[in-house]
């Protein structure tokens, strides 16, 4: 059977997104590896081809970089991560530009022949969906959701020279505070939302999540609007999707948005004055009362158990 | 100066229809994707300083088509009274279902025959798919023009728009000639409520239908959907709320213990 070329997107740490590839049958992998990084490394899963590029350079000129390449090589799967903005806006463009439709948050894949059969999170993260796609396609996935196997291959590098175009120009850079939570890793998260009236409030959410040991997370008002904290804290479809053995939902409404964020979550507790909160409906245990009585009083009290 | 607003008529994932088996997305009702409410916003708001015309285009993405028109229609009135001059609406069944690649080019297209345009705003992303791929990169990669995705602040003077760009780990201050198309974030302002009188008023301003014939489109969506199965999440649903504060208090922390989240120490 012919060879299906694949060509996998992103830094060193994204190499899990080679366990996707592998998904393929006869699979040639190629890597574009951005930001540096060892690529004898990614020969150790079986990819043959590593390409780098010689400046980093904004969405458009990658995009065109991308599109150059894909067509020189004719590639039936790209596989990107999802992580930041700045390829979901590169990817996009190079997929209009190339005719492929792009499957984000996707689970699992299998070939017949060459139809690609694609499973993936859709419907606003409510519902699992199995699509059918032929030709060429693009894939988003996070890179842990998968795990290449072992196959060690000589691994042959080469250095693209990318266009700058012009159009877009860059006035300013503006770095913004940088937190160094990661929420989506954290097993206990207390999470705050527009329940508290005051910045300084957000201690008592501090407290409590220092008695448990957890994590601080918060809904997108906290964040975007009123940037009561840094962006890692975001829990939402646009901020961190966390998958917690306990999410506490501390004066936060409830939006779909959020909740498609957090679904993962084991066990959810929710803390709301409001009886009609639309997270009551998504809980484990819903607690119906003023957050600035309960949590002060839940601290105290899980203080004297815990012996802290 | 000529805007075009892209709104997209999305499902209420809020409200979606779910069993044990089956997600009924015919049965789900549709609202203005909230992101685009803000596009909306930002559009009529340049108008009103600048002048011009501000017309609004969508695709309609879920079936049954006999039903969703008038839904869509209603729909779009509400954008109209934002302070929108023109809608137009692009029905056939082949956008059903189908795939970003197909939908931005029925965008594309239809901004094609409308002729010159300034200035194209979108949301940076739909609450349904939440890809951020149509309204924005597709559009403007099919019209050969650039974007500027994640705007959170917008000044346009002249020729020239001058954009804040909301990044991860930084803001990005940019600068680009019309045309150019912009997504924006909810960040950028607040959409308006329209009074009665603009609502009424709205009634009577167009909204024009097109199908992809029309668009000179023949094309089939390359992605084929063959099964949407609900994510089941069970939850026990324990509500707290009588007793003191003291009561709920321990009640929590017995449940708490019982999941095996806290364990006192003996």
């Amino acid at each position: 059977m012919d060879m299906t070329k694949v060509l996998v997107i992103g830094s060193i740490s994204d190499l899990g997104l080679i366990g996707l590839a592998q998904k393929v049958e006869s699979p040639e992998i190629h890597y574009l590896l951005l930001g540096g990084g060892d690529a004898t490394q990614l020969g150790k899963y079986g990819v043959t081809k590593v390409y780098t590029l010689s400046a980093q350079v904004d969405e458009a000129s990658l995009a065109e970089t991308l599109v150059n390449l894909i067509s020189t090589n004719n590639y039936s799967v790209i596989i990107t991560p999802p992580v930041n903005k700045y390829f979901k806006t590169t990817i996009p463009i190079a997929a209009q530009k190339t005719s492929a439709p792009v499957l984000v948050d996707v689970l699992d894949l299998k070939q017949g022949g060459n139809t690609f059969e694609v499973t993936l999170n859709g419907v606003g993260n409510r519902a699992q969906v199995t699509v059918k796609v032929t030709d060429r396609v693009f894939l988003m996935a996070p890179p842990a959701r998968f795990k290449p196997v072992e196959k060690v291959t000589t691994v042959t590098t080469e250095s693209l020279q990318p266009k700058a175009i012009t159009g877009i120009k860059v006035v300013s850079t503006e770095e913004k505070p940088k937190g160094k939570v990661r929420i989506e890793d954290a097993e206990l998260i207390v999470s705050v939302g527009r329940g508290f009236k005051k910045q300084e409030d957000l201690k008592l959410a501090f407290e409590l999540a220092e008695v448990l040991g957890a994590e601080i997370g918060c809904s997108r008002p906290i964040a975007a609007d009123l940037k009561w904290l840094s962006e890692d804290h975001w829990v939402g479809l646009s901020g961190h999707k966390v998958r917690p053995k306990l999410y506490m939902a501390v004066g936060i409404s409830g939006q779909p948005q959020h909740l498609a964020g957090m679904m993962e979550s084991k066990t959810v507790v929710v803390i709301n004055s409001d009886p009609n909160a639309p997270f009551f409906k998504n809980c484990d245990y819903g607690v119906v009362e003023d957050l600035y009585k309960f949590v002060p009083a839940l601290t105290k009290k899980l203080r004297e158990i815990l012996k802290k | 100066m000529e805007i075009l607003a892209l709104v997209k008529l999305a499902l209420d994932t809020g409200q979606l229809r779910v069993s044990e088996t089956k997600v009924d997305i015919d049965s789900t009702p549709l609202k203005i994707s909230d992101i685009d409410r803000n596009a909306v916003e930002e559009a009529v708001r340049i108008k009103e300083k600048a002048g011009g015309r501000v017309r609004v285009i969508t695709a309609l993405k879920y079936g049954p088509l006999t039903r969703r028109q008038q839904e869509a229609e209603s729909l779009l009135r509400e954008v109209l009274a934002m302070g929108a001059d023109e809608a137009y609406l692009i029905v056939d069944n082949a956008l059903i279902n189908s795939d970003q690649l197909l939908t931005a080019k029925a965008i594309a297209a239809t901004i094609r025959k409308l002729g010159n345009y300034d200035l194209i705003i979108a949301g940076e992303a739909t609450i349904d798919g939440y890809t951020s791929q149509v309204g924005g990169p597709r559009v403007a990669a099919e019209l050969g023009i650039p974007v500027i995705t994640f705007v959170r602040e917008l000044r346009v003077e002249g020729n020239k728009v001058t954009a804040k760009r909301d990044l991860e780990d930084a803001i990005q201050t940019v600068e680009a000639q019309l045309p150019v198309l912009v997504t924006v974030t909810r960040e950028i302002n607040v959409p308006r409520i329209p009074p009665l009188l603009q609502i009424r008023a709205a009634m009577k301003k167009p909204i024009n239908r097109l199908g992809l014939a029309d668009l000179g489109i023949s094309m089939k969506s390359p992605v084929e959907v063959t099964n949407i199965v609900p994510i089941q999440v069970k939850r026990k649903g324990v509500i707290i709320k009588d007793g003191t504060v003291d009561e709920k208090v321990d009640k929590l922390i017995q449940a708490l213990i019982q999941e095996g989240i806290i364990t006192p120490p003996r």
